[in-house]
């Protein structure tokens, strides 16, 4: 029984994975598109690689846990969610390709968002910052520089931020917003002593 | 001329067999900025994802059937994106312009067929595992759909006077009226008597909004 408790953490956790990913992917392709920044673009592209490994695991996991009969209704459920997450993936990899192909939708775009000025700003936290331990939340980063969190990348992984999500020393931050706050940003991330 | 296949449900027990027939409804091209339309694709197509998530964790049909309600608009829109789209073009400098709006468009409206997706695993009672809820429940915050009482305190307030982020930690991410969504309303949006507000926060502030909505509380706590 707890055995089986376990496995069923596994899948859980990867199907969290799969929908988290897909949303940043979701998030990222735009900002890449309004803000015409091909790194952003490339890095949806690499998360979709990422995906697709993701997916096949998850899928793999959810066949091999040995479910009844009278479960294999709850157990579709589960694997319909998870090609729905992989469509939400392919779909913001197909936003960032139009980014890639060197197409201009911003130019469209950009008369909506007033915030022409706007630019991809992207620092990593220092162990000696005030940021260590914050959670986004008690970070307030907006308030303090006028930059918005796109993404937090801590080592290979990225996360979608959330306000419970908690700063560590080492992650790298990626923002948008005017480039007035990069120095901002800069001195809160990584003061010199 | 362009037709487009809508899914009736047919309504004669005569029929209650093909539960569903094809009914054709002509969009119409009306003349509206490519822009506005490629916003309110994105705009919907997001909030889809979230409506059908929520829809899939809480097991709610309704919500579900409003994922549903907007596929069908992001459709439409979609028509008339591409009709405004040819309209628009006169030379190739356009052409390139404007075909990163349709694939933009197209991306979107690839997003809110997965929202419906999931939207139909929970109409079609397929069902996720309750574990599966109990662990998205931690980490999600919470999101619901409440239609507007006649009698609710609400009524006829602004956004703004509301103050319901900082009184109760809840955001109105959109309202529905009759056939039209207003995504991320402004704070000097009004509210009106039968809205659909859908609206997400922490359960406890979720709650407070439900009951004021629904004229079960009178009061809004400072």
């Amino acid at each position: 029984m707890a055995k089986r408790k376990e496995q069923f953490k596994v899948i859980v956790d990867k199907l969290a994975e799969l929908k988290d990913t897909s949303e940043l992917m979701i998030d990222l392709a735009y900002s890449s598109l309004l803000l015409n920044n091909r790194h952003l673009a490339e890095e949806v592209q690499a998360l979709e690689e990422r995906m697709d490994d993701l997916h096949t695991k998850f899928e793999q996991l959810v066949l091999s846990s040995g479910f009844k009969p009278e479960e294999s209704k709850d157990f579709l459920g589960l694997i319909r969610l998870g090609v729905a997450t992989e469509q939400i993936a392919d779909a913001g990899a197909e936003i960032a390709e139009v980014v890639l192909r060197g197409l201009k939708p911003h130019r469209i775009l950009k008369l909506v968002i007033e915030e022409a000025e706007e630019t991809v700003v992207r620092v990593q936290v220092s162990p000696n910052s005030p940021l260590v331990g914050k959670t986004l939340r008690q970070a307030q980063i907006h308030e303090e520089t006028g930059l918005w969190i796109l993404a937090i990348r801590r080592g290979s992984v990225w996360l979608r931020p959330k306000p419970s999500t908690t700063i560590e020393q080492n992650d790298i931050l990626i923002t948008s917003g005017y480039a007035e706050g990069e120095e901002d940003l800069e001195k809160l991330a990584s003061p010199k002593e | 001329m362009l037709v487009r296949y809508v899914i009736v449900v047919a309504s004669t027990p005569h029929w209650s067999v093909l539960r569903h027939m094809v009914k054709l409804e002509k969009i119409e091209y009306k003349p509206i900025p490519v822009r506005d339309l490629l916003v309110e694709i994105k705009d919907l197509s997001e909030l889809m994802i979230d409506l059908a998530y929520s829809a899939a964790l809480f097991d709610s049909k309704e919500l579900a059937e409003e994922v549903l309600e907007l596929e069908e608009r992001v459709d439409t829109l979609a028509y008339l994106l591409n009709m405004n789209i040819m309209i628009a073009v006169r030379d190739a400098q356009d052409a390139e312009l404007l075909i990163a709006a349709s694939a933009v468009a197209s991306a979107a409206d690839k997003i809110s067929d997965a929202a419906a997706d999931i939207a139909t695993i929970v109409i079609k009672n397929i069902g996720i595992h309750p574990i599966v809820r109990q662990a998205f429940e931690k980490v999600e915050e919470h999101l619901i759909r409440v239609k507007m009482s006649p009698t609710s305190i609400l009524v006829g307030t602004l956004l703004d006077e509301l103050e319901l982020a900082a009184r109760i930690g809840v955001d109105i991410i959109a309202i529905r009226r009759n056939k039209e969504w207003i995504i991320n309303p402004k704070e000097t949006e009004k509210l009106e008597k039968d809205d659909i507000l859908i609206a997400r926060g922490a359960p406890h502030g979720i709650d407070e909004l439900k009951k004021l909505a629904e004229g079960a509380i009178r009061k809004l706590e400072d």
